[in-house]
């Protein structure tokens, strides 16, 4: 196989995925019971303006027709009208997207940065104090509520110490480099609470993979070829281990954003995450579908160039 | 044993703590051997970290059964708002008054509930799916499909908008929650269940009989159990976090005091940062169950393992 071909395949499944993503949410919303309008009409119209709307949706059309009018929809960009603000929801979405994209993005950095040495170190001492300590951060790791985590670091580092901001993205009334530190000072808090809810899965993935790695032949072989252990460890077992760290970075963004919606919650973060609940509690439908194609659509692609690299690192995809 | 069949298989896997701890997965064992349990009870009870686990998990049971006896029901106004933890309350009050102790303990009820309900169903469900799948390999690769694509997409928003939709009660949270929590299960255990039907005395029960339910109850379902023990607990914490999610964004049952509802609250009234009281409680509530599952499936996978039980 090639590797224009490995490539088109990857494309093709993330096709497919959010292909899967608008077709879920479509039945969920026609089918659930309830008001099927209620998705779209806000309870506030007008019966005229509300039977307008319901025929501009296609609403009173099978559901099979409705289902390609979604879709012709949805390729124009048209995520519906969001009801509190009036303005189109992708237009709200769009501005909140970068602060998203800038959160989850220095996290999920951020946690391989640190995540990778960690495992290094608890793989090659196997079985020492350090080893047990990376184990419990990883299994602890994984038991941590998000939202928790967050208001521990506000309160400590925040409120208690006042080292850090405790919310939003910025100060307003900065400009040029105080505005770029301003925004990087607002981003520490909740990117650390994803890294710490995040860094569990990474440690021990990269942990039990490195163990599996190092006990493969060609590392003995390394051994008894007189490399030096530091060598082989970094060159040629870590280097093989790496690969099935990087499909779970994809696998793990889908529960990245999802952590995500929560600590944006808690530090008035202005992502998508804090969108959606502000959109709950004012029951802003078109804004809560428009934010989970949004996010389905941000994990899809990430996911289709993390594919690509994968098939760039991995020399068996272009033999395979 | 490599990385082939903790990475491999299904095709994408983040691994759970339970898979991850053990580097090496048990090979398929069947539990109607007597002894091969009994051997896994020995092991387990030297393990002091399963057992604690174990005992914390039986107390927040016996905290959810015995609340009414515990603690009032946190419904009466106090006067005394906000008030730190000390004299007559253990854990403080709220911005409202009511005891955050008694609102813990009421919680404890509904998120076991929750978590136990969500579970057995997705468990239910998604073993269904992964032995049917395996048995009858023309579904399976439309069943691989599903799953994967399930699992690459963020549920949480997608579980906001459903129980926004429908409407928050005790039902819809555990329907939600169960529904997005059965590929996980179908994951894990179809990818144990695959190497089963290819082991030759499938293929002599094949001979024996016609009737694929029994091939699939009395070979397949038993020697997968093991699996779905660890993934029962697994899916079980996860439930407890994706229950919480949604309860702090307002969207759990707002009739019922879940670990949830308290912060949301807190949040709500904007008093989450400043009394630290609010938050701590419910979020130790929280680690402490999903912590006890968890250490408790890594004890047992330790303990049903031979090559890791102590000598």
């Amino acid at each position: 196989m090639s590797i224009a071909t490995f490539v088109l395949r990857r494309l093709a499944r993330g096709v497919l995925t959010i292909w899967f993503a608008v077709t879920v949410t479509f039945l969920l919303l026609r089918l659930l019971p309830g008001d099927p309008a209620l998705a779209v009409a806000s309870p506030n119209m007008t019966e005229a303006a509300r039977a307008a709307l319901l025929e501009q949706y296609g609403l009173d059309k099978p559901l099979i027709v409705q289902y390609g009018l979604y879709l012709v929809q949805l390729v124009q960009g048209n995520l519906g009208v969001s009801f509190t603000q009036s303005v189109p929801v992708l237009d709200v979405l769009m501005q909140r997207l970068p602060w998203t994209l800038l959160l989850t993005g220095t996290a999920l950095v951020a946690t391989v940065l640190v995540g990778v040495p960690l495992g290094v170190i608890a793989a090659s001492k196997r079985g020492t104090v350090a080893d047990r300590a990376v184990q419990v951060i990883g299994v602890v790791g994984q038991s941590l509520f998000v939202p928790s985590v967050g208001v521990l670091l506000l309160y400590t580092f925040g409120l208690v110490l006042g080292w850090l901001p405790i919310g939003g993205a910025y100060d307003t009334g900065t400009y040029g480099n105080e505005w770029y530190l301003s925004v990087l000072s607002h981003l520490v808090l909740p990117a650390t609470s994803l890294v710490l809810i995040q860094l569990g899965s990474y440690v021990l993935t990269m942990r039990s993979t490195l163990i599996d790695a190092l006990g493969e032949d060609y590392t003995t072989l390394a051994h008894a070829n007189g490399l030096p252990a530091r060598r082989v460890l970094w060159k040629h077992a870590l280097r093989n281990a790496l690969l099935p760290t990087t499909t779970l970075i994809g696998l793990q963004l889908g529960f990245l954003v999802g952590g995500a919606v929560l600590t944006e919650t808690v530090f008035a973060y202005p992502g998508i995450g804090r969108g959606i609940y502000e959109a709950v509690t004012q029951l802003d439908f078109p804004v809560l579908q428009g934010a989970f194609l949004m996010l389905a659509a941000t994990v899809v692609v990430v996911n289709m160039i993390t594919d690509v690299i994968y098939g760039f690192l991995d020399p068996r995809v272009k033999t395979a | 044993m490599s990385a082939d069949k903790t990475l491999g298989g299904a095709g994408t896997v983040p691994l759970s703590a339970a898979e991850a701890m053990t580097s090496t997965t048990a090979e398929p064992v069947a539990d109607e051997n007597g002894r091969a349990s009994a051997a896994t009870w020995r092991a387990f009870r030297r393990e002091p970290l399963g057992l604690l686990a174990g005992g914390l998990l039986a107390l927040l049971v016996f905290v959810a059964i015995a609340a009414p006896l515990l603690s009032p029901y946190p419904a009466s106004f106090g006067e005394n708002v906000l008030r730190p933890p000390g004299g007559g309350e253990w854990f403080g009050t709220d911005a409202l008054g009511r005891s955050v102790y008694a609102e813990v303990v009421w919680g404890t009820q509904q998120s076991l509930l929750v978590a136990a309900a969500a579970s057995l169903i997705a468990i239910a469900f998604g073993t269904l799916v992964a032995v049917v799948g395996a048995y009858f390999r023309s579904i399976d690769g439309f069943i691989g499909v599903v799953v994967d694509l399930t699992l690459s997409l963020p549920v949480l928003p997608l579980m906001i908008l459903i129980a926004a939709l429908v409407g928050p009660s005790t039902t819809t949270i555990i329907l939600v929650v169960a529904a997005f929590s059965w590929p996980e299960v179908t994951r894990i255990v179809r990818s144990q269940a695959l190497t089963v039907v290819n082991l030759p005395y499938v293929d002599a029960a094949r001979l024996m009989t016609t009737s694929p339910v029994w091939i699939i109850t009395k070979h397949v379902v038993p020697t997968v159990t093991p699996v779905i023990v660890v993934s029962v607990v697994v899916t079980a914490s996860r439930a407890v976090l994706s229950a919480a999610g949604l309860a702090f964004l307002g969207l759990g049952d707002p009739t019922t005091w879940s670990w949830g509802r308290i912060l949301y609250e807190a949040q709500q009234s904007g008093a989450m940062s400043s009394a630290w009281w609010l938050t701590l409680f419910p979020s130790l509530a929280i680690l402490a169950l999903v912590l006890s599952a968890t250490l408790l499936s890594i004890a047992y996978n330790d303990a049903r393992n031979p090559k890791s039980r102590r000598r």
